[in-house]
């Protein structure tokens, strides 16, 4: 089974049919697949089970039905149940229906290793070199730690500032509990877990846009206002900020993203001054 | 009155009076306590002629009736859908704005939060099983559970675990977490204050625990009462769905079980699974969601069942490609074990994992594509009546199928990595479950002649289904409009507001509705016109074949489909029948009116006992942190507990089994040591999913990298020294078995004392080496090894110590039957020994759990 | 059925047996060589969990479907276990 799917990806791959490009164009090509399709068979489906009652109510005896019924076994009080007939329309659609699920899944899938791929170490784009970013949820807001060393909190007005046309790469975990970090503009998600590293990517586009970054996993009382805002900066603009960040940890040397989130908590306790009022007494 | 027959007559051998004259085992009696002989049968009102009517209190307090029971649990589920639906109300409110505004923080979790508890568990399921409970033996031709009195613990557990949960809310805040709970947001230290959220946690285990009874009694009645002449293929396929309802309840729920008895633990001992970076967040959701899949289909399946009776019915045609069709169902019932971890494809499992479940779960997809062309192929050549109940199962189908659809966007792993945690999945399961909700009132509109013998006004049941269906699209298709709001969230995007605004729109008039059919329901009752036996042309399952509502003990004879078709055999005809199958001939030295005797239907231990583990239940969450007062409710409790245990199995309980029946694939076995057997494979899974996650942690940690969390003393004799105590007891029991067939009584008792003697030198054995890693002063752990040091401690003290309570609660049953081995139970009679050898079937598997610990805890 | 000498038989084994395991940790083997000593002692506690349920539980000489049921609960556990252990990366 997938020995078959993975040839089928092969052969989608090179002809152009899975989709390439930023996570919001991924994203788009696929879901208006899905949707037409998914409309069009509905619509069809539906359609159908709506003619065929229409056709088949009852009307009373006819001298047509009387005839009809002769033919057609209707269910008997106290029988035991049988079947009627039917299979082989049955099956028929059964089948067409298989055919294009597992079509769908099998392209979809194709798309998954691409974006799975990206995630990984080496990137596929021939872009300046993916720009690393540590992100860590915490009750509640969201810490970004650049391969400098220099951290960035949503709690404190910061905004998690990125370069436009390169590739971001986040490895996201938590300092509490279960969170999920999303940027649903960018059309990239990934669950944020303590003790675990989840790897997702994205590309912005468009500098001087700012898209938000919102909790998906349900984190407590402030899940709600569990936001970041994500800037997006021109290549020249966003270095220009980042070289003026460098300085300020001792530890931040280059390339030291492997220990990302060693710090877990001791941010938190001064988070937790922050005078929100979220109607509970949290006792981290 | 239950008490009258707890004192002395109570301690008299039975053997005497139970003298059946054979011995084959699948036409003895037997009681459903697990190891009950029958008793002295009081003069009292137990008999089915005393049994209270139904218009008294009483009656509803002591039934074990299937089809009062079934009532109880429909009414009680109807209550929690109310309660469930003015949460949703609430927060839909809440929702009309775009920023928080009334209902916000803590409050606005405990909301979603409960909202979803009840539904799922409260109201979906019991709903269904009240239906279940009240038709299935019906359409099996059964004149009860095989289990009457479980059922009705079933009941009150269920009733009573909901009343904590209420009683949560009432300590300062329940469980606030989601229903999916996730860790470790599901521990004290993320959760409000107080005992709230440990008591909804025990009222989950609470609820739990009626579902496994329930489980047990329901696989024992399907596979050995069916009427004669009815394979399991032939069942009607609302019995049908229940059956792999069941089966899947049983070890899904087991899962559940012990992810919620760890969670507890978490939460009373102070273990650290759930807190624990290495995987303890991935551990919940692994267990959570085995759990939780089979959940989404042990929701769904008794609705697709109802649909399928419901289209037969009011088309008048039978199910295309039925035998398909239950291919289909086996399927997934099947294939709902290897699919859960699609709820996890943006957690950190690794890909090749997330290619072969996307593969199971696209799979499982498929079948439910078979189902749904074989419904609407149904429609066709029939005469279709639109009727209130067809009217709802229509509606539910096409309501399932754009459900169906929304789910195969959320099988493709990339455009799931999207809508994960939003408002996509919130529309796509409701579609589903509200769906399969909308199928279930349809069935109520279906059988409600048969269960009250009155006829529902038509015009107001079609005016409530067109009210809710557009009620519940109203509601929940702008949700997939607005697909991109976060879940369980009152801030959201503005550009939102809209859509939600009309979603709230479409909550009220969904539940508003509902008004309509309560008041439907109540005036029918009292005026509405008499349904007669078979109100609906075309239905042909049993049930409409007796009258509306049946009488106590179902059928005017034995039913018998063995000509093709469903007759009723006299008394004598059975008696012929059974005989010449060489079956029992069924004589009792009882004095038994007929064969087959009175059957009791009353009694109160059920009700009792459900009391004293509530009130266990509510100890127990405030033993950590709430005081004293609920550490002595606790004992108090626990004392109740044991007492209304005693009194269960002193109490004198009728059941026959039924003479001529389909017992495939139990012949052979007769029912308590069925319902024992399959017990014990649902406590494989409880066992296994402990080790499963002690396992999954080791892992996670690196398996040869776990000793340093272990103290230097944990060494392999006490491992030892108990595994030969336990191997040992386990054949002291088999020598008491051996004993009781050659009729030794002496043998029985010193077989007996043994197996005690040497359990309870289990115990303290364990005893001394727990006490001895408490009290260490090891360089690495100062503090002695506790419950909490790490998480090597943890499921040590836990796998160990659940074991640990295995073998407490069977040196309590040991307790019971010493004296009454001495006093000759279970050495009298042809059958006396019976208990003996299900209290073994017990013993021996909890040896066989300690077989894999010890190796696990001691040696590697 | 009720043959003593043959339960006797049986419980010499699994005391056998169990010292077996024992042994493989106090002499030390499963510290040269853990993975094979790994796989001894589950193939062991296997032999005797199995022992334990056929001639105990005389599932022997019960019909072959209750063994069914219990077999399906293990499956069960077995596709948590190893799935949930297989998933971590």
């Amino acid at each position: 089974m997938s020995g078959t799917i993975a040839t089928l990806v092969t052969v989608l791959q090179s002809d152009g049919i899975i989709p390439r490009g930023s996570r919001v164009e991924v994203f788009d090509a696929i879901y208006w697949v899905f949707l037409v399709l998914g409309a069009l068979v509905g619509i069809v489906v539906i359609g159908y089970m709506l003619y065929n009652a229409y056709k088949y109510r009852d009307v009373g005896e006819t001298d047509e039905d009387a005839a009809e019924s002769k033919k057609v076994e209707r269910p008997k009080l106290g029988e035991l149940p049988r079947g009627g007939g039917g299979g082989r329309k049955l099956f028929l659609s059964f089948t067409l229906s298989a055919i294009i699920v597992i079509s769908l899944i099998a392209w979809a899938y194709g798309i998954l290793l691409y974006v799975e791929e990206g995630a990984a170490e080496e990137p596929p784009t021939e872009q300046a070199e993916a720009l690393e970013v540590q992100v860590e949820g915490y009750q509640f807001g969201w810490r970004f730690t650049y391969p400098n060393g220099h951290t960035v909190d949503s709690a404190v007005g910061d905004s998690f500032k990125v370069p436009a046309d390169r590739m971001v790469r986040l490895n996201v975990t938590s300092a509490d509990v279960f969170h999920n970090f999303g940027i649903p503009g960018l059309r990239v998600k990934s669950d944020a877990i303590p003790g675990q590293y989840t790897q997702q990517w994205f590309i912005a586009e468009d500098p001087g846009t700012n898209y938000t970054a919102r909790c998906y996993e349900l984190c407590g009382a402030g899940h709600s206002d569990m936001t970041a805002t994500v800037e997006v900066m021109s290549q020249e603009e966003w270095q220009n900020w980042y070289e003026g960040t460098g300085n300020e940890t001792e530890t931040g040397d280059d390339g030291n993203q492997s220990d990302g989130g060693d710090d877990d908590g001791h941010a938190l306790e001064d988070v937790l001054e922050e005078p929100v009022d979220y109607g509970m007494e949290v006792h981290a | 009155m239950p008490d009258d027959n707890n004192g002395d007559d109570g301690s008299v051998p039975s053997g005497e009076r139970d003298a059946s004259p054979e011995s084959r085992a699948d036409g003895g009696e037997v009681t459903d306590g697990g190891h009950a002989v029958r008793e002295e049968l009081p003069a009292g009102d137990e008999h089915g002629h005393d049994f209270p009517s139904m218009g008294t209190v009483k009656r509803w307090l002591v039934t074990t009736n299937h089809k009062d029971v079934g009532i109880l649990y429909t009414v009680t589920s109807l209550f929690f859908l109310v309660f469930g639906g003015l949460l949703a109300l609430l927060f839909r409110l809440e929702l009309t704005t775009a920023s928080g505004s009334f209902l916000t923080g803590t409050a606005y979790n405990q909301a979603v939060t409960a909202h979803g508890l009840l539904m799922v568990f409260f109201f979906l399921s019991p709903f269904a099983f009240g239906f279940a409970n009240y038709f299935v033996p019906l359409q099996l031709g059964a004149k009860d559970l095989a289990f009457p009195r479980l059922n009705a613990l079933s009941y009150w557990l269920y009733l009573l675990a909901g009343g904590l949960f209420g009683l949560s809310f009432l300590q300062g805040s329940t469980f606030a977490g989601g229903w999916t709970m996730y860790a470790p947001l599901n521990l004290p230290m993320y959760l409000p204050e107080g005992v709230g959220s440990t008591t909804a946690v025990m009222a989950m285990i609470m609820f739990v625990i009626s579902v496994t009874v329930s489980s047990v009694n329901f696989l024992t009645t399907m596979h050995r009462m069916r009427a004669e002449g009815m394979r399991i293929r032939d069942m009607p396929l609302f019995s049908m769905s229940i059956l792999l309802t069941v089966w899947m309840m049983l070890f899904a729920f087991a899962a559940l079980l012990a992810a919620l008895i760890i969670l507890a633990s978490d939460h009373i001992l102070g273990t650290t699974y759930f807190a624990a970076t290495e995987g303890g967040s991935l551990l919940w959701a692994h267990l959570f969601w085995f759990f939780g899949h089979p959940e989404v289909y042990i929701v769904f399946f008794p609705a697709l069942g109802m649909m399928a009776e419901v289209f037969q019915t009011f088309t008048g045609r039978r199910i295309v490609g039925r035998k398909w069709f239950i291919a289909a169902m086996t399927l997934v019932a099947l294939q709902s074990f290897v699919v859960w971890m699609h709820h996890m494809f943006l957690t950190s499992i690794n890909l090749e994992i997330k290619t072969l479940f996307m593969a199971t779960t696209i799979g499982i997809s498929l079948p439910f594509d078979l189902m749904v062309f074989a419904l609407i192929y149904t429609m066709i050549k029939g005469r279709i009546r639109f009727t209130t109940p067809f009217l709802f199962a229509f509606g539910a189908l096409l309501l399932f199928i754009v459900g169906g659809i929304t789910g195969v966007f959320l099988g493709a792993v990339v455009l799931d990595y999207e809508f994960r945690g939003t408002y996509w999945v919130v529309a796509h399961f409701h579609y589903v479950m509200v769906g399969g909700a909308m199928a279930m009132f349809g069935a109520l509109y279906y059988w409600y002649p048969k269960m009250t013998g009155k006829m529902y006004d038509e015009f107001l049941g079609k005016a409530h289904f067109a009210l809710s269906f557009v009620g519940f699209n109203l509601l929940y298709f702008p949700q997939f409009v607005a697909w991109e709001t976060p879940r369980r969230v009152y801030n959201y995007q503005p550009e939102f507001v809209t859509w939600h605004q009309l979603s709230t729109v479409g909550a009220f008039v969904f539940g508003l509705s509902f008004l309509l059919m309560f008041y439907n329901f109540y005036k029918s009752y009292h005026h509405g016109e008499d349904a007669g036996d078979a109100p609906w042309k075309y239905a042909s399952s049993a049930e409409w074949a007796i009258p509306s509502p049946p009488s106590l003990e179902n059928f005017p004879g034995v039913p018998s489909y063995k000509g093709g078709s469903l007759s009723f055999l006299s008394e004598e005809e059975v008696h012929g029948a059974a005989a010449a199958d060489g079956g029992p001939a069924h004589g009792h030295a009882t004095g038994d009116a007929h064969a087959g005797g009175h059957d009791d239907h009353a009694s109160y231990w059920p009700l009792l006992s459900s009391v004293a583990v509530f009130v266990l239940f509510v100890g127990l969450a405030g033993t950590n942190g709430g005081g004293t007062v609920y550490t002595a409710t606790a004992a108090l409790g626990g004392l109740a507990l044991l007492g209304t245990a005693a009194g269960w199995v002193v109490e004198s309980f009728h059941v026959s089994e039924p003479e001529l029946a389909s017992r495939w694939p139990f012949d052979g076995v007769e029912n308590t040591k069925l319902g024992v057997w399959i017990f014990l494979a649902s406590d494989v899974v409880v066992f296994g999913a402990f080790v499963g996650s002690y396992i999954f942690i080791r892992v996670a940690e690196g398996w040869q990298n776990w000793h340093h969390l272990l103290p230097a003393d944990h060494v392999v004799l006490p491992g030892l020294i108990n595994t030969y105590l336990l191997l040992a007891s386990s054949f002291s029991i088999v020598l008491a078995m051996v004993a009781a067939e050659k009729k030794s009584r002496a043998g029985v008792v010193a077989g007996l004392v043994t197996t005690l003697v040497l359990g309870i030198g289990f115990l303290i054995n364990k005893g001394i080496e727990w006490s001895h890693f408490f009290h260490i002063h090891s360089e690495h752990f100062p503090e002695g090894w506790t419950f909490g040091t790490n998480v090597a401690s943890s499921t040590f003290y836990l796998t160990t110590g659940m074991h640990g309570l295995h073998v407490t609660l069977g040196l309590l049953v040991l307790l019971w039957m010493i004296p009454r081995a001495w006093r000759g139970a279970y050495t009298s009679t042809e059958d006396g020994d019976k208990p003996l050898e299900y209290f073994g079937l017990y013993w021996h598997f909890v040896d066989i759990v300690w077989l894999f610990l010890f190796p696990l805890f001691y040696i590697l | 059925m009720a043959s003593t000498k043959l339960y006797t038989i049986i419980f010499v084994v699994l005391a056998a047996l169990t010292t077996v395991q024992a042994w493989v940790e106090i002499s030390g083997f499963l510290d040269q060589s853990y993975w094979l000593a790994f796989g001894i002692l589950g193939v062991v506690a296997s032999v005797k969990a199995l022992m334990v349920a056929g001639y105990f539980q005389h599932l022997r000489s019960e019909p072959r479907s209750i063994t069914y049921v219990y077999a399906a609960g293990l499956m069960a556990a077995l596709a948590l276990t190893v799935a949930a252990a297989y998933s971590i990366t």
